[in-house]
């Protein structure tokens, strides 16, 4: 079964399909759509459960749609940075799952928009999907825009009043980022005349002027930084990922900025195999910029009471400490760095879904709000609890290996400073995840009333405690993503002799 | 110097209009003039892509009688026309947000916006 060489195409084009179809199986019934969605991930999952085995087994492999051979023909390539298609599609089936109650429960939502809640949703996780997995430059642009389109949209759902201004804010950075990616897009398509990845590659290492290389290289990375969310251009993020629903935040902060960070692994695939340039200007300024969200992020983080708004900002840093892992270039730092990619998706999946939860019993979304309510909820609060230690990295849970290879990296690569930031940044982690413990267990309600909800209905606390439990799991069982991993992080340091 | 300047004018006329787009985003007030300088961006970049595929005197790359090289290459048109059609679904969505932040607040002035948060 896991040799079928269809089932690459299906990942991708069963979500898009099932998006474009949803609202016309939920025409008589818009209850038919959550399980219609369901269906359709649970397809999808099956897909990528399937091609993650084929490449631990057999390594990276393509597929041509049409049969036409690169580079004339599109090409869909699966290699190990492709398997974050896992964690989207367990994330994207949970958020359905949690959607179920959360998006009847959202009193701005018409109830007959609701189908086209589920079908932005599959949009953009199929958009996702097809970003990690395609071969092709202009592809990349194309399904970039549909995840960020379907995510502009989906920030705009929740029809809280500021949702509207969040979502255009996001959507102006967001095109502004595209136009970007498509501009260098056009100058790697007009020096080379390729637009397959690995092709381009070999063509730009033979070109005469290494110039329009380079301009195409810094406006991929700030566009696919705008993605990613990094300190300078993080504005967007924030009151994004906060107004969202619930599910819509988990996917955003777990997912959608992370395409980002997919996107600047597939331009150093380009970039480091051709050898065209030396990319240590670029390696330090991703580490300075790393270093600098993971602090500013984490310190921004503390001064929040709106515990969505806290977790967004921790999202900032983060990524940062991502793009960090990528920037040092040491085997290390990379392996670490790819690996957060997956375990901060669980982590930051389990804090939203935890939250929303919080806000759906309550109605409150603040700290001091919801004082008191490890009492009367308990399992969502030791979900949020196991969260919190593993998003500051204490051992044995799935952030503790992610930042400790990290750090090991600065070390390796000679810059311990940067390893002291990290440190330094997972401290002031410390210090807003132990206020948000401190007012769940240990003091006094400011509401009473809170001391009366009960646990939220099975569909949303399911979700929540399994990626909860996951988080612990990829903590312990923490070599199999690193050893996983290694091969592909070999591969694109390899041409740097490292 | 100049001769290499006038040779490459389309590039440059493109690149010129991105930058004024960009200035647009960033100084005007008012969100639909925000989006109007994201579309002449995006008419920048469209008008790029073009630009690269055309030969001074190239045909049509269309096979059969009369068929005469050089051509011009057809990619980039094929790229510009699915870039225009997501141009266009991101103004239906930028515009369709415009009027629902109208409808709520009052205003699409982006400072008065800012006091209302």
């Amino acid at each position: 079964m896991a040799a079928w060489p269809h089932w690459l195409p299906l990942v991708v084009f069963a979500p898009l399909l099932g998006a474009v179809l949803t609202p016309i199986v939920s025409l008589r019934s818009r209850h038919v759509a959550p399980w219609w969605a369901l269906a359709v991930m649970s397809v999808t999952s099956v897909a990528a459960l399937f091609l993650v085995l084929r490449v631990a087994s057999e390594g990276p492999f393509s597929y041509l749609p049409g049969g036409w051979q690169p580079p004339y023909g599109i090409e869909l390539r699966f290699d190990e940075f492709s398997a974050v298609i896992s964690v989207i599609c367990l994330i994207g089936w949970l958020a359905v799952l949690y959607s179920l109650r959360y998006i009847e429960w959202l009193r701005e939502v018409p109830k007959e928009r609701i189908p086209y809640y589920y079908a932005l949703l599959l949009l953009n996780l199929g958009g996702m999907i097809g970003f990690v997995v395609t071969g092709d430059l202009f592809n990349l642009f194309v399904f970039l825009e549909i995840l960020s389109l379907s995510a502009y949209a989906l920030v705009a759902f929740s029809g809280e009043h500021i949702a509207e201004m969040a979502a255009f804010k996001y959507l102006l950075m967001g095109a502004i980022s595209s136009l970007l990616v498509l501009f260098s897009v056009g100058i790697i398509f007009g020096i080379t005349g390729s637009l397959n990845m690995a092709d381009v590659a070999t063509r730009i290492g033979q070109l005469d002027s290494a110039a329009p290389a380079a301009l195409a290289l810094a406006m991929l990375a700030i566009g696919f930084m705008v993605k990613a969310a990094l300190f300078p251009v993080h504005i967007w993020l924030p009151d994004a990922h906060a107004i969202a629903p619930s599910p819509i935040s988990a996917v955003l902060s777990g997912l959608v900025v992370k395409v980002g960070i997919i996107g600047l692994i597939r331009v150093y695939q380009i970039y480091y195999t051709s050898g065209v340039l030396d990319l240590h200007t670029l390696n330090q300024v991703l580490v300075w910029l790393g270093a600098i969200s993971i602090v500013m992020g984490a310190f921004f983080a503390i001064f929040q009471d709106d515990i969505k708004l806290m977790l967004a900002y921790s999202t900032i840093s983060n990524v940062g400490y991502i793009v960090m892992g990528l920037g040092l270039s040491t085997n290390f730092s990379v392996i670490g760095g790819s690996v957060h990619v997956f375990n901060h998706a669980l982590i930051k999946a389990t804090l939203f879904l935890a939250a929303g939860a919080l806000i759906y019993r309550t109605g409150y979304r603040t700290l001091t709000d919801l004082r008191g309510i490890g009492r009367s909820m308990p399992l969502t609060c030791i979900a949020i609890s196991i969260g919190a230690i593993s998003i500051v990295g204490i051992p044995p849970t799935a952030g503790f290996l992610c930042k400790w290879y990290i750090a090991l990296g600065a070390f390796e690569a000679d810059q311990p400073f940067f390893g002291f930031a990290l440190i330094f940044g997972a401290l002031f982690i410390f210090i807003y995840y132990i206020r948000m413990v401190n007012a769940f267990y240990f003091q006094a309600p400011v509401h009473p009333e809170i001391l009366e909800v009960t646990e939220a209905p099975l569909s949303m606390l399911a979700p929540t405690l399994f990626l909860a439990s996951l988080c612990l799991i990829m903590g312990i069982l923490g070599r199999i993503p690193l050893a996983f991993i290694e091969p592909a992080a070999a591969r694109l340091l390899a041409p740097l002799g490292g | 110097m100049l001769e290499a300047l006038w040779n490459n004018v389309d590039y440059i006329a493109s690149v010129v209009l991105f930058c004024i787009g960009l200035y647009i985003i960033i100084a005007k007030n008012n969100l639909i003039k925000k989006f109007l300088g994201l579309n002449i961006m995006e008419t920048a970049v469209f008008s790029f892509i073009i630009a690269l595929g055309v030969i001074d005197g190239g045909d049509a790359p269309i096979m059969g009688a009369g068929a005469q090289a050089p051509f011009s290459s057809p990619v980039p048109q094929a790229l510009v026309l699915t870039g225009i059609v997501v141009a266009v679904s991101t103004t239906a969505l930028a515009l369709s947000l415009i009027i629902r932040i109208y409808r709520q607040c009052g205003t699409i002035e982006a400072d008065e916006l800012r006091e209302m948060e």
